[in-house]
């Protein structure tokens, strides 16, 4: 275990290089100068010139991207271009506010998808199945954006149910924490919920089918028992996968939610850093939504050996 | 980014359906309470020495005190300079307020003036450089009396000293501070409110200066300000009272505000200035008749009418009807004239670059079927804004949608813009007269010779067309009916020294 969990993380070292050029070379080829969306009215040739050599922009792309590398191995991201703040800073700072929002719409997305998938599979065809079907193809065809907006027009505009957009760190006040991530997490999560319904329910329809299971009912085990003890373990194999991409993908699909919420998480930050040209957070932002993608893989693959024994690391 | 603004712009005719509530006027201020203001963008840095953003200014203005403040009419009035001796042009002798204190205790003097400008002018990373160019050196007389040597007359100064350039900082707070003063500038100002923290992306808050230099002010206990970026978003959060006070909604939203008695809309003409730049430098704008054409064929009216809900007033040139410089009388192009326009020059095409937001593409759109009644193509090009700023101040355009936010005097409006070489003659105009008409105003400190000489160079340059000016817009108290004695200035800043809330 331990030896394969070291062979994986060697071989994430040349994609985390590769990975570094993408990110590089994406951030800086885009059109535009940071000078200029820094200085904005104020902008003259002294000023601007003054910026590019002090952000190192007036050395060649390869040197830039040398200077960078060396930064990173060193395990520091910089500066930002338009606050100074350190980059690692810049992130850390709002990496709780975006992990609590992805787990939060993660635990409401498996909430509805696990029990819903499941009856929907042990009752085929059945109204419960069909609406669920329903919502799945809602669920994954409309938009998160859509769905915040819709939410925040009903239950916070009109029935000021839920405050419109905003944070409260849940160690300042728990109830104000829960009431402003209500709303965010349900248009995060509902588009996982849905495709995590949809694996569970045709995942458990296979399993249900096989032969371990006839066996179990013919010792006479009852139904409930073989359905959510012999046969739901199996079949969230698939569903794990699914998740482990959703986990990594939390700040990807953050950067619509937390744009439309205000949320002061990663994602946002991802959007103004774009918007702005602050290519230093933009990479740091891509480095490390590309390393949870690396390590979320890892995960799964480590929790398949848990969810089903005959999986070997050897 | 394009997607969310589309669908997000929904919110605001859904946002309209919200219930409002009412609360009773009182005359008497009273203290307490806290008001929640949103901010369009966030802002990069809370130090006035690296400023570049209008949302950055107006957190300034309640945080640190300037050595001049403005009236609502412009008038330049003592701030933290208590009068000023202004007769000599190379000279100016300033005698401070006494008395002053920074939030971090330190006192405001003489020696402080000195510090700050001198920071201004030298640091590596300040965006004031270009402001006090014409300051050679500060000198300190005593405590309480400075003198700034000037290199060479320079009428603007004074409305320089209003803005960023003339805001002073505590230095033991800037050095305490060390590299990241600007994220964090603790006891920095000497303004109504001070530092409390900042949370990019969620929350700026200030809190009372409980030794404010003016007695009994502020009547607010705090101010607490929220970046949201979209125009519906703001007005969806006016409604549903998670902030109390806006600086801009959607035009197209205004005319329900104003009847919606749980709200306050007011407006005055703002500094800034709208329209388009031609590049003079490339065909087909390098030939002054199809400049003339564009300038004859836009129809003015129809723009203030139709995009901009009639929030604003038609544009003649760059002084706005705020400035003391305005000539109401300057309309070389007023209504649209598509034959005329066709008579001077038709048949011709160009690529006119805007940015995505939904107003501009609808200005675009609205050009693009006037001109066409004269005969003129226009490609509209739509791009990501950093591509378009950085291609519209390389002179990579034909025609490119660009305004101006103002400033105080009207040398801020022009020389810029369109004296030969100007940081922002994005359009490469050149004309001597008009060079030379600008350089005489800014020397001379007698107003009626500024004023006839911004005249003629307005003349000039509105008739050359280098510039297309279709709109001046508005400043605006937006306001829940809970926020008392707004004072609305036309530089668009949302002063908070004396608003009370009740």
């Amino acid at each position: 275990m331990t030896a394969y969990v070291m062979r994986r993380l060697a071989l994430m070292l040349p994609v985390a290089f590769l990975v570094t050029i993408g990110v590089f070379l994406l951030a800086h080829l885009t059109p535009g100068d940071p000078a200029l969306i820094l200085l904005g009215e104020d902008r003259n040739p002294e000023a601007i010139a003054a910026i590019h050599h002090r952000l190192g922009l007036d050395q060649p792309l390869y040197v830039q991207y040398v200077t960078w590398l060396g930064q990173i191995v060193h395990l520091d991201l910089g500066r930002s271009v338009t606050t100074h703040q350190p980059v690692a800073i810049a992130i850390g700072e709002r990496l709780p506010a975006t992990f609590e929002l992805g787990a939060v719409a993660l635990i409401w997305s498996l909430l509805v998808a696990i029990p819903l998938g499941t009856i929907a599979a042990v009752r085929r065809g059945s109204l419960i199945d069909r609406l669920a079907t329903g919502f799945t193809v809602g669920g994954v065809s409309i938009p998160n954006f859509v769905i915040g907006i819709v939410l925040i027009f009903v239950l916070s505009v009109s029935l000021r149910l839920f405050p419109f957009g905003g944070y409260v760190p849940f160690n300042k006040d728990a109830y104000e924490n829960l009431r402003h991530i209500v709303l965010p997490a349900i248009a995060l999560g509902t588009a996982g919920a849905a495709i995590n319904m949809r694996f569970t329910r045709s995942s458990m329809i296979e399993v249900l089918n096989l032969d371990y299971i006839r066996t179990a009912r013919a010792k006479g085990a009852s139904w409930q028992r073989v359905v959510f003890i012999h046969a739901l373990k199996n079949a969230l194999i698939p569903v794990v996968t699914i998740i482990g991409l959703q986990v990594g993908g939390i700040i990807e699909g953050a950067v619509v939610t937390e744009t439309v919420f205000t949320w002061p998480g990663v994602g946002r930050l991802a959007v103004e850093s774009i918007l702005n040209k602050d290519y230093t957070v933009v990479q740091g932002i891509v480095l490390l939504a590309a390393f949870s993608f690396m390590f979320a893989n890892l995960l799964v693959d480590l929790v398949y050996g848990w969810l089903d024994p005959r999986i070997s690391y050897a | 980014m394009k997607r969310i603004a589309v669908v997000v712009a929904g919110l605001a005719i859904l946002a309209a359906c919200g219930p409002s509530g009412t609360t009773p006027q009182s005359n008497t201020p009273k203290a307490g309470g806290t008001a929640t203001i949103a901010l369009e963008n966030e802002l990069r840095t809370l130090d006035p020495m690296d400023s570049s953003l209008l949302v950055e200014r107006e957190v300034f203005y309640n945080l640190y005190d300037s050595l001049f403040v403005i009236d609502p009419s412009l008038k330049i009035l003592p701030g933290l300079v208590k009068s000023s001796d202004v007769t000599d042009p190379l000279n100016y002798k300033f005698t401070l307020q006494s008395g002053v204190k920074y939030h971090d205790g330190t006192p405001f003097n003489a020696q402080s003036v000195k510090d700050n400008i001198q920071r201004y002018k030298t640091a590596s990373n300040s965006k004031r450089k270009s402001d006090l160019k014409s300051v050679t050196s500060v000198e300190v007389v005593d405590d309480t009396h400075v003198v700034l040597h000037l290199s060479k007359p320079d009428a603007t100064l004074l409305s320089t000293l209003v803005d960023r350039a003339g805001m002073m900082l505590s230095m033991d707070a800037v050095k305490k501070g060390g590299q990241d003063f600007s994220l964090a500038p603790m006891g920095a100002g000497s303004g109504p409110f001070q530092f409390v923290e900042w949370k990019r992306n969620d929350h700026l808050t200030l809190k009372k200066n409980t030794s404010f230099w003016k007695p009994g002010l502020p009547y607010l206990d705090g101010l607490t300000y929220r970046a949201i970026s979209d125009v519906n978003a703001i007005l969806a959060a006016l409604r549903t009272g998670d902030i109390d006070i806006a600086r801009r909604i959607a035009e197209k939203d205004i005319a329900s505000l104003k009847t919606d008695s749980g709200f306050i809309y007011k407006d005055i003409p703002a500094l800034a200035f709208n329209g388009f730049e031609l590049n003079t430098s490339i065909p087909p704008f390098n030939d002054p008749a199809k400049r003339k054409a564009v300038a004859l064929a836009t129809d003015r009216y129809q723009i203030v009418k139709n995009v901009y809900f009639n929030v604003g007033v038609v544009g003649y040139g760059p002084i706005p009807p705020s400035s003391w410089a305005f000539d109401p009388t300057e309309k070389i192009y007023d209504k649209a004239d598509p034959a005329a326009a066709k008579a001077t020059a038709t048949g011709f095409s160009f690529t006119y670059k805007t940015t995505s937001d939904p107003v501009l593409q609808q200005l675009a759109a609205l050009l693009q079927s006037q001109l066409a009644a004269a005969g003129i193509t226009m490609t509209i090009q739509t791009q990501e804004f950093a591509a378009y700023q950085q291609e519209c101040q390389q002179h990579k355009f034909q025609a490119c949608q660009v305004g101006w936010s103002g400033r105080i005097d009207p040398d801020g409006n022009m020389y810029a813009w369109w004296h030969t070489g100007g940081d922002f003659n994005d359009s490469v105009y050149s004309n001597a007269q008009v060079d030379a008409w600008l350089d005489d105003a800014r020397v001379t400190s007698d107003v009626t010779k500024r004023k006839q000489a911004y005249a003629n160079a307005q003349k000039q340059i509105v008739a050359d067309a280098p510039y297309v000016f279709t709109y001046f817009n508005v400043s605006t108290q937006i306001s829940n009916n809970k926020i008392h004695n707004f004072t609305i200035y036309p530089d668009q800043m949302i002063r908070m020294v004396d608003v009370w809330k009740g």
